[in-house]
Order: C-alpha cells, then sequence, then structure tokens
C-alpha cells in the first residue's frame, strides 16, 4: 500500500517541469518532428502547466515569443502549428494564448488576425479550422476564445454564434460536435465555455447536464468522456470546467479523481499519461495539472475553467467569468 | 498519446533506437523541406503531388500537406484533366484515405480530406448531340446520363465503407459524425427506416453502445416531424426495447439516458405511473441498483412538479427523501448531488 507521502500521491512538480523543458530539447527526436502539426498547441500546454505549478520563467519569453512570431502565415493572416505551416484556427488560438501570458499581444497585428478568425465563420454560426477545414464546436469555442482575449468579441455575431451551440444541445443536456452528434465531454466543455464567454450560459439545460457530467466519474476515480466508455486523464478538464462553470465540481468524488490523475504520473521521468502506466505526454500532463488546480490540490495556481489559462491573469483582463472551483487545500 | 503502454528503456537501448531511428527521421525531414519548399514556390506538379502521397502516408496529421495536396489538385491536375480524369483522381483519393483510415480511425484531417473529395466530385458530361446530316442518318436524341451518376456511386460507397468503420469500432464518434453527413447530404437519400433498422442492430449486439442508441434518439425525431413513424405506437415499441435492456443488465447506463430521453420532460400521469411501476419491480429484483434508485427519484420529482395535484405528494417526498438517502450509501462517488437534489425537493414541496 501507499502511504500518503509516497511519491504517487503527490504531483511531482519538479519533475513536471523539467520534463516540459526537455520538450524542446528533443529535436533530434522522430517523435518530436511527427508531431510538429500540434507545436505551437504543445507549447501553450506547457506554458500553462508551468504557470499553474508556479514556473512560469522555466520556458525562455523571448524565445516564445519569436518562435510564435515565426509561424505567422502572412498569406492567410494567421498563426500555423509550426514554422512554414499554415495558419489554423487551433494554432491560432494557442498562439494568442502564449501570447497574453506573455504580455506580448502588441508584437502582432491584431486586426489582421481578427479578419482571419472572423472570415472562417460560415452562415450557419459554426467555425471552420481554416480554408478548406472541417467545422465543429470545437473550432467555433476556438474562435470565441481568441476573440475574447484580443479584446474584439464585439465584433462577433453573438446570436447567430450561440444559435449553433443550442442546435447541437442534447436531450441528455450535453453538447455534440456538429448538429445531430452524440454528447461528448470534450465538446460539453467547449460549447459551456463559448456560451460563458458570450454571457449565454442561460441556453444550458443545468439540471441534466450536471447530471450527465457527475455520471462520467467510473469506479475507479477516472472520468470518462461519454456513457460506457474507459477513464481517460484529459477527461478530468472537459469534464470539471464544465461543472467548475456550473458550479458543481462537488458532484464528483474529488478525493478519488485526484488519486486517478496522481496515479497516472511518470515518476521517474515527469509527466501525466492518459492512464497509469501509459505513455505520458504534455497534452495530458496540462489537463491533469488543470484538473487538480480545479480540485483543489495544494501549491497549485487556480485554472479559469473558461479559457483554460491562469486565473488572476483572467481577470487582470476584466474577463472572468462565473465558475467556482473546489477551495484549494493548505498542503499537508 | 492515448493507449501507449510505457516502456522504461535503458541509456544504451535509448542510443541504439535513436540510432536506429536517424535514417529514418533524416528522410522524413528532407522530404518535409522538400515538400514545404514546393508548397512556398507555388509548385502545382504531378511530382510534388506524388511526394505529399509519401509524406502523409508516414504523417497522415499534418494538415498544411493535406492543404497543399488538394492545392495541387485544384490549380494543376483538375484543370488540365477531363471530368472522367478528375472523378477517376478523386476515387483514387478516396481510396487513399480508406486505407489511411484503417490505420488511423480517428485523425480529423483525414475525414475531412474525404468530405472534400465527395463534394468535390462533377458532374457526367451530357454526350454531344451527333451531327446528323455527317451521319448521313436519321436525327436520333442522344440518350441522357444522369448528371450525378458519378456522385452517387460514390456516396452509396461511403455507406459501406462508414459501416466498416463503425464495425470496427462502434463509438467511434468521427465515423458516426460521418454516417449522419452522409446521411443528410447523399444525392440517393436512404429511408429512414433502414437507418432505424441499423441503430437497432447495432444494439443488439451491444447494449451499451450509447453512440446507437443517441443515434435512435435523433432518427425517430425525424420520423415523427415528418410524420413517417407514428409517435404513439413507436414509443410503446421502444418502451418494450428500452425494458428488456434494463432487465439484462440493470447497470448499463446507456439504457437509462435513453429511457430518460424517450419519457421526455413532460410525460403524461399514467406513463410516469407506468414506467414508476416497471422500475419499482426490477429494483425489488435488484436492491442494490443505482440507476433503478436514481431514475425512481427523477421520475418521481416529475409527477411532482407536472401532476402533482394528482398525486399523494406527501407520499411522493417521502420516497425521494428515503431513495437519495440510500443512493448515497449505495453510490457515494456522488453523495452530494444526492444531498443536494434532497435538500432542494424538501425546499420546493415542504
Ligand atoms: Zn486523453
Amino acid at each position: 500500500m501507499a502511504s500518503a507521502s509516497s511519491p504517487q500521491q503527490t504531483l511531482l512538480i519538479p519533475r513536471h517541469v523539467q520534463y516540459i523543458k526537455d520538450l524542446g530539447q528533443s529535436s533530434n527526436e522522430l517523435g518530436y518532428h511527427l508531431t510538429s502539426h500540434l507545436r505551437m498547441n504543445a507549447i501553450y500546454w506547457g506554458l500553462t502547466a508551468l504557470c499553474m505549478m508556479g514556473h512560469k520563467d522555466a520556458l525562455d519569453r523571448e524565445d516564445l515569443i519569436s518562435y510564435v512570431k515565426s509561424c505567422w502565415d502572412e498569406e492567410a493572416g494567421g498563426f500555423g502549428a509550426h514554422r512554414d505551416h499554415d495558419a489554423h484556427l487551433l494554432s491560432t488560438l494557442s498562439a494568442v494564448q502564449i501570447l497574453v501570458i506573455l504580455d506580448a499581444l502588441d508584437e502582432i497585428d491584431v486586426d489582421r488576425v481578427v479578419s482571419f478568425i472572423l472570415s472562417l465563420q460560415h452562415p450557419s454560426g459554426v467555425f471552420a479550422g481554416d480554408r478548406y477545414g472541417e467545422t465543429d464546436t470545437r473550432l467555433l469555442y476556438t474562435a470565441v476564445n481568441a476573440l475574447s482575449l484580443l479584446g474584439r468579441l464585439s465584433d462577433l455575431d453573438i446570436e447567430k454564434t450561440a444559435g449553433y451551440i443550442v442546435k447541437c444541445r442534447n436531450f441528455d443536456g450535453g453538447f455534440g460536435a456538429v448538429m445531430g452528434a452524440e454528447s461528448h465531454a470534450g465538446q460539453v466543455f467547449v460549447c459551456c465555455a463559448a456560451l460563458a464567454i458570450m454571457d449565454k450560459l442561460d441556453e444550458v439545460d443545468e439540471d441534466s447536464l450536471a447530471w450527465w457530467l457527475a455520471e462520467r466519474q467510473l469506479p475507479n476515480g477516472g472520468l470518462n468522456g461519454r456513457p460506457e466508455k474507459l477513464e481517460d486523464v484529459c477527461y478530468s478538464f472537459w469534464v470539471l470546467s464544465a461543472l467548475a462553470i456550473l458550479e458543481k465540481v462537488d458532484w464528483i468524488d474529488a478525493e478519488k479523481l485526484t488519486a486517478f490523475i496522481l496515479s497516472a504520473q511518470d515518476i521517474e521521468g515527469g509527466g501525466i499519461a492518459d492512464r497509469p502506466g501509459d505513455e505520458v505526454d504534455v497534452f495530458h500532463t496540462i489537463f491533469g495539472i488543470a484538473g487538480l488546480s480545479i480540485l483543489g490540490y495544494p501549491g497549485l495556481g487556480d485554472l479559469d475553467p473558461v479559457y483554460c489559462m491562469p486565473a488572476e491573469l483572467i481577470e487582470s483582463l476584466g474577463l472572468r467569468k462565473r465558475w467556482r472551483g473546489l477551495p484549494r487545500r493548505a498542503a499537508p | 498519446m492515448h493507449g501507449v503502454k510505457r516502456v522504461r528503456q535503458s541509456p544504451e537501448a535509448l542510443a541504439a533506437k535513436k540510432e536506429k531511428e536517424q535514417a529514418k527521421l533524416n528522410s522524413y525531414l528532407e522530404l518535409t523541406q522538400t515538400i514545404l519548399a514546393k508548397k512556398k514556390s507555388k509548385d502545382w506538379s504531378g511530382e510534388a503531388f506524388d511526394l505529399t502521397t509519401k509524406l502523409l502516408q508516414v504523417n497522415p496529421e499534418f494538415y498544411t500537406v493535406w492543404n497543399y495536396r488538394r492545392d495541387i489538385l485544384l490549380n494543376g491536375t483538375f484543370p488540365r484533366s477531363s471530368p472522367q480524369e478528375i472523378n477517376d483522381i478523386l476515387s483514387s483519393e478516396l481510396h487513399i484515405t480508406t486505407t489511411a483510415l484503417k490505420q488511423h480511425p480517428k485523425v480529423y484531417w483525414i475525414w475531412n480530406h474525404r468530405r472534400w473529395c465527395l463534394a468535390s466530385i462533377p458532374d457526367v458530361p451530357q454526350p454531344a448531340a451527333v451531327d446528323e446530316q455527317e451521319q448521313g442518318q436519321a436525327s436520333t436524341e442522344p440518350a441522357e446520363v444522369d448528371p450525378r451518376g458519378w456522385q452517387k456511386a460514390a456516396w452509396d460507397r461511403e455507406m459501406y465503407i462508414v459501416e466498416k468503420m463503425l464495425d470496427a469500432d462502434p463509438r467511434n464518434f468521427h465515423a458516426w459524425n460521418y454516417r449522419r453527413y452522409i446521411l443528410s447530404e447523399s444525392p440517393t437519400p436512404r429511408p429512414l427506416s433502414a437507418e432505424l433498422a441499423y441503430t437497432t442492430k447495432k444494439i443488439e449486439s451491444n447494449f451499451s453502445n450509447f453512440s446507437a442508441w443517441h443515434q435512435r434518439s435523433k432518427v425517430y425525431a425525424q420520423m415523427w416531424e415528418s410524420g413517417e413513424a407514428d409517435v404513439e405506437g413507436s414509443k410503446e415499441a421502444e418502451f418494450d426495447l428500452v425494458l428488456n435492456a434494463m432487465y439484462t443488465d440493470p447497470d448499463d447506463q446507456s439504457v437509462w439516458v435513453y429511457h430518460r430521453w424517450l419519457v421526455g420532460k413532460t410525460p403524461s400521469l399514467a406513463l410516469l405511473q407506468r414506467e414508476i411501476k416497471a422500475i419499482q419491480e426490477l429494483l425489488d429484483e435488484q436492491p442494490d441498483s443505482k440507476w433503478c434508485m436514481e431514475s425512481l427519484v427523477h421520475y418521481k420529482q416529475l409527477l411532482l412538479q407536472r401532476h402533482r395535484s394528482e398525486v399523494n405528494s406527501k407520499e411522493v417526498i417521502g420516497d425521494c427523501s428515503r431513495l437519495l438517502r440510500e443512493l448515497r450509501s449505495v453510490d457515494p462517488d456522488r453523495r452530494a448531488r444526492y444531498a443536494e437534489l434532497e435538500e432542494k425537493l424538501l425546499a420546493a414541496f415542504a
């Protein structure tokens, strides 16, 4: 039996900080290059995780800014995931988030970014990811979040945009990726957060949705994304962020979920995996830490579940919406 | 990374792996650089197209290369091709992505490319009118060809592919979303009754497949709206099916969620009472069933909200209270929810 102080039951902050720092140093590995289409997202995930752990300065500010700027797609007016990659909404939001965290928005042409984002909206209200792209509520949230961070939400047709989300709402209170799609915790997060940003939370069927979200917890403490599916650390964030927006985080067992997330850490190499014993990645590392932050884990900073960014920062920008995590616990 | 086991390797093993990978890495980087440079110089050649095929086989997530591939087709290949040739190219694109999907069933970009291909299939050209004098024959009208013939053939094949994908993973939401896209956009619409039969087949092979239950709820909603199915009659048959599933596995969440949809938010008193009775009977057989108790609370609350004057509300409130307390011990993970529901109930109806 692991005791309360065993490494498996404590968040190994120094290990995770080192793990994130090392991610940028693995450019002689094939896996690093095979994931270049996620590089901008990965930097945002890593930086946000570092902020939560109180190590924002572990990555060099100037390096990050110049990297972000090097991914600018002059033709499209947005950011690609890596140098010479096409502009895409997903990487553009990550770029904006990184620059907001680093207080460096003045380094880019905000007007062009705003036009790029708005040009991707379809008449139905949904957004495409790029000029050839698919459309879904994930991309809609990406656009709403970025416009809000850029201080340009007023350029968006809120009724039309929120109207699309409403069309994706299901009888269980959840939301799907497109009209007619099954409720999925990831989509529930993006739809609730987008509605929160647009001050349209009255469109949420709170009783049904909070019930559906609470039922995502499995006997082993982990959360799944849909009925009768397996648990996964990343759902800790999708489900918890939506519960935090509904102010119902206490509707699941926080202690069991905390233990589940901690058990998915790589106690030697750092980082968090989807489940115990699996290979870690920065995606599950941030969403595990984000989940722990919402659960009030001691020693972590507060995460704003709507923007998935440091709460203090969002508050200072005047963008804070209604949400509630569990109170921060004192270190034992 | 999802579902990849962590293996702890010795420094020696890691170094050996890296060395083995080095050649692969070098050729991958070289190919990437070549392609991105060609893209920058707007090279729409067939050679560039073939290079994208090669790269996407190694890394189907490289969305910039998918975009470039479509740019080559639109700017280079299609303008110098006949409709027949364009159709052949798109068929081969669909074939390539089928192979890619078998290996990477959850990559957004592959599904996306398929949609683009389908939407890009040209109309079949009409045969030119025959020049009568030259032929020295009597005037004959050329037989008309269905202009959407190629599209119809391609979309019909898609239905087959998506079923294969759902056989491999019946919960793959990419495949279900794609399926709904095909159903709604196909030039040869499929009757809703056929889709209903498909969900029956999926549910019968596994009651836990909530994706199929969900699809069923959407199909019924459409059939009721269009008048293709009688609301009362089909609901009765559904209640039988669901009850059967509940008895088969009372712990299966999918069935209970679907039942909640079936009952809806505005049920009649008779319906509520009948369903409450059926669930109570199951609870008597399975006294620890969380889902029986949780559902009873939900439906009894609906009784209070919608039919309060017609029921003994004191008794119903008492039942709910008792069930909620029992739920706190049967399902302690959600104890705070049950406590809150009880508190609210007592405040609302005290
Ligand atoms: Zn995951």
